[in-house]
């Protein structure tokens, strides 16, 4: 089959770091094809040289074969080529129909357009993707879910034969993942390609056919799905091994927190118990409540009702500082926008919490700051050029390692891990559930909250599900089955 | 699918000298700004640089240092992603201040409690005012431009009704109000003070749990939230500090004008500002430095002097002043910027 679209050499340096460096990529007529590779590895930005937002230094994108030259996202547009975010780049303050005509080339240049022929351009699209909303529905209503399918109507809306989509399956639950994949399988078979970019392998093997694999800013190589397997992808992506850990045999010790009919703005009478030395899994759809718990605890939402108690003693924290003084500490989903100081350094981020422990008269000690971080960072495998570095300039999995450190120094009893290995590559990953097993070993008490089942099943000791501010589920994780963790939190009844 | 050619492989650069491009282009912008001063200087009849008389150098340092003053706590109200719009009129409510209480009360003290009595009142006051702002700030929730803007008017309201809108004077003379003048006018004393805050509060932005915070503040409020960190108290503190610090400078300036002056100190909130931002912090808090702030009010001060050296009408320097804000902050999110 002939190449729809075909990158050569593709380099692109960022300030003098290389993030691409004659990176090369195919895509056919009709397929799935995933874009793997570890943080940093060039995915993202390869997605964007494709879709015209960013100008690749050097080489050439071909269409049919023809050699194309996009200074804009429109050029790639008009050349049937769109790109969906992680972000989505939508306008959350406008309606679904306006989000498909605005700036739409097929739309036409209208000057004024009415709510009636928004709703008629765009209802074959809003079928196609299967969302069942009036195009005058505001956007903002809509779950992340949803708003992806509008974004891929869009992208349908401009005609696009090739459609790349940057890590779509992050920010969604299951059911949500199902419906997408559908959508994929369909668009797929109408002539569409699609590239995907992706951390989760299970995915990669259910729906792509082909997978290129990044590296360092350089393309490893290609492989058909039915002849490659997943620790041979691992293998590409890392260069090396990954050494997959096993979580350790613990026995959970005395109980640490105890939560009695817990009910804040977005919780009903949550009960739950935690121990020392265990790990509490928490499942749940984006806005079931399962951030909002961390929130209640972390003195972040008003607690309404119900007690909290630590260590057997009442415990209401009001404010984050309240929280962190009587030893809970809460690692947020949303690293660059609740975690990060992304202008300071990685060590101070790391030591920001902790300073009143390496002072004299108020000034920082900095060889006393570096002497307790770096123990941590090499626990965690945190490697950073210069610890001077603004943290911005590391990889995603680094910075959520520069973060965990940050927590890791504080120490606390009780610490509210909110999806700590989203987004991040899967060595980092590993990383990081080692260390929420030795945390259990050391008898803090962790909780994790997470999208992906697999990884709750394997970190937890139990797992609860939380679905409309309701504790609907608790399973014991050595014989919870996927499907009734996701029956507990997507049916209906606990509404 | 292997490429044909093979393109040279890209220098990867030294991350650090990312780290240390920052400092050193605002140095090489004061050096290209002095070698400008020195070329287009005038010369004295035996042919020497008047710019570079030592007089003229002490003196473009005393004439930068009250606004010098002012943006040094300046800078770390910017790099808590706030502003304080309030110092002029704080500088002004000090100046009136200092002068009353010389020339209006405890008239039996001694000279030296009489002259350190009066200036510690005034810079309470003004550092009161400053913590006021940042009480409301810090506790009600309000946006740092309307509530330093609000008393930015009322601190003017109240330094005129204090005096009944009209200037005190500090008289040439024996009395205590004239010793005063008289000994924080000099030059050595001025600079001095401006030099000895510049170095406590480099000191403390770059050294201190303090200014970590600072930083961290204006860096994403939010995340140092779920940090932990004391928000409100530094908050709290950094605009007491701004207070503070345009009060030191009303003292500096009640001295050096010999009267307490309701109405002095107008738009001097912008000339600091402006000296901050040219040293290369951002308005939206994080960036930024008293190294930088002190370049910047270098700039601006060398160029107000090779102005009046050369005569320009006042008028149009202000116009290449404006020009300079633009084209300072232009360099420098070409630098940081992608």
């Amino acid at each position: 089959m002939p190449d729809l679209l075909k990158a050569e050499q593709i380099s692109k340096h960022y300030g003098g770091a290389a993030a691409l460096r004659n990176a090369w990529f195919s895509l056919r007529a009709g397929e799935v094809h995933a874009l793997m590779g570890e943080n940093g590895a060039g995915k993202s930005t390869l997605a964007r040289i494709l879709a015209g937002a960013a100008r690749p230094d050097s080489g050439a994108i071909f269409i049919h074969g023809e050699r194309v030259q996009w200074n804009t996202p429109l050029d790639a547009q008009r050349a049937g080529v769109a790109m969906i975010s992680q972000e989505l780049d939508l306008f959350p303050s406008l309606s679904i129909g306006e989000n498909l005509v605005i700036g739409n080339l097929c739309f036409g240049p209208k000057s004024f357009v009415g709510a009636r022929r928004i709703e008629e351009f765009c209802r074959p699209y809003l079928d196609q993707v299967g969302l069942k909303r009036p195009a005058a529905a505001a956007l903002a209503q809509l779950s992340v879910g949803e708003m992806q399918l509008v974004a891929i109507a869009r992208a349908l809306s401009l005609n696009a034969r090739v459609i790349l989509m940057d890590e779509p399956t992050s920010s969604l639950f299951e059911d949500a993942v199902e419906r997408l994949f559908r959508l994929i399988k369909r668009l797929k078979s109408s002539g569409v390609a699609v590239a995907f970019v992706s951390h989760k392998m299970d995915e990669i093997f259910r729906i792509c056919d082909r997978v290129t694999v990044l590296r360092d800013g350089e393309t490893v190589g290609v492989r058909d799905i039915g002849a490659a397997s997943p620790r041979e992808i691992i293998r590409m992506m890392a260069g090396r091994d990954v050494n997959v850990s096993r979580k350790s045999d613990r026995a959970p010790g005395p109980v640490l927190l105890q939560a009695r009919n817990l009910s804040t703005r977005k919780l009903k009478q949550v009960c739950f118990e935690l121990r020392r030395g265990e790990v509490l899994g928490v499942a749940g759809l984006v806005g079931s409540g399962r951030s909002e718990l961390g929130a209640a605890l972390f003195g972040l939402d008003r607690i309404t009702g119900g007690e909290l108690r630590l260590n057997g003693r009442p415990f209401r924290p009001r404010s984050p500082h309240d929280a962190i003084r009587q030893g809970v500490g809460l690692l947020p989903e949303d690293r660059k926008l609740q975690g990060l100081m992304m202008q300071m350094s990685a060590l101070e981020n790391s030591s920001i919490g902790a300073l009143s422990r390496m002072r004299r008269f108020g000034f920082v000690r900095h060889a006393e700051e570096r002497r307790q971080v770096a123990p941590l960072w090499a626990r965690l495998n945190l490697k950073c050029g210069a610890p001077s570095l603004p943290v911005a300039a590391l990889s995603g999995g680094n910075q959520q390692k520069a973060l965990l450190a940050r927590w890791l120094l504080l120490s606390p009893d009780v610490l509210f891990l909110d999806d700590p290995a989203r987004g991040i590559d899967v060595s980092a990953k590993e990383d990081i559930y080692g260390i929420i097993d030795e945390l259990a070993r050391q008898g803090k008490g962790v909780i994790l909250v997470s999208s992906e089942l697999p990884e709750l099943l394997r970190c937890s000791d139990r797992i609860l599900v939380l679905n409309n501010g309701r504790l609907s589920a608790a399973f014991d994780a050595a014989s919870a089955a996927q499907e009734a963790i996701l029956a507990a939190a997507t049916s209906e009844a606990a509404s | 699918m292997t490429p044909a050619v093979k393109a040279p492989a890209p220098v990867r650069k030294d991350p650090r000298r990312l780290l240390l491009a920052a400092p050193l282009r605002s140095v090489a912008a004061l050096g290209a700004v002095v070698a400008l001063a020195i070329v287009i200087s005038p010369r004295a009849a035996d042919g020497s640089c008047i710019f570079l008389e030592p007089g003229n150098l002490t003196d473009i340092l005393r004439q930068i240092s009250i606004i010098g003053i002012i943006s040094l706590a300046m800078t770390c109200v910017i790099l808590t992603g706030g502003i304080d719009l309030s110092v002029g009129s704080i500088l002004a409510l000090s100046t009136s201040l200092v002068a009353m209480f010389l020339t209006r009360m405890w008239q039996n003290a001694g000279y030296a409690v009489h002259i350190a009595g009066a200036i510690a009142a005034a810079a309470a006051a003004a550092a009161a005012v400053g913590m006021l702002n940042g009480l409301v700030i810090a506790n009600l929730r309000i946006q740092p431009f309307i509530v330093t803007l609000a008393s930015m008017i009322g601190i003017r309201g109240l330094a005129k009704w204090l005096t009944g809108n009209a200037n005190i004077d500090i008289g040439f003379g024996q009395d205590v109000a004239a010793r005063f003048a008289d000994v924080f006018r000099q030059k050595t004393i001025v600079i001095g003070a401006y030099a000895a805050l510049a170095a406590a509060f480099w000191l403390t932005l770059s050294r201190t749990i303090f200014g970590r915070y600072v930083r961290a503040i204006g860096d994403n409020e939010k995340a140092a939230r779920y940090a932990g960190l004391p928000i409100r108290s530094t908050k709290i503190w950094v605009y007491a500090l701004s207070g503070l610090l345009a009060g030191i400078a009303g003292v500096l300036y009640a001295a050096e004008n010999h009267q307490g002056n309701p109405n002095a100190g107008v738009a001097y909130e912008l000339d600091a500002i402006a000296a901050v931002v040219i040293g290369g912090a951002r308005l939206s808090g994080g960036a930024g430095s008293i190294a930088g702030t002190l370049v910047g009010t270098l700039i601006m001060g060398i160029l107000t002097n090779m102005l009046r050296l050369k005569n320009v009408d006042s008028n149009v320097e202000m116009m290449i002043k404006a020009v300079i804000i633009v084209l300072a902050v232009t360099v420098q999110e070409k630098r940081n910027g992608q």
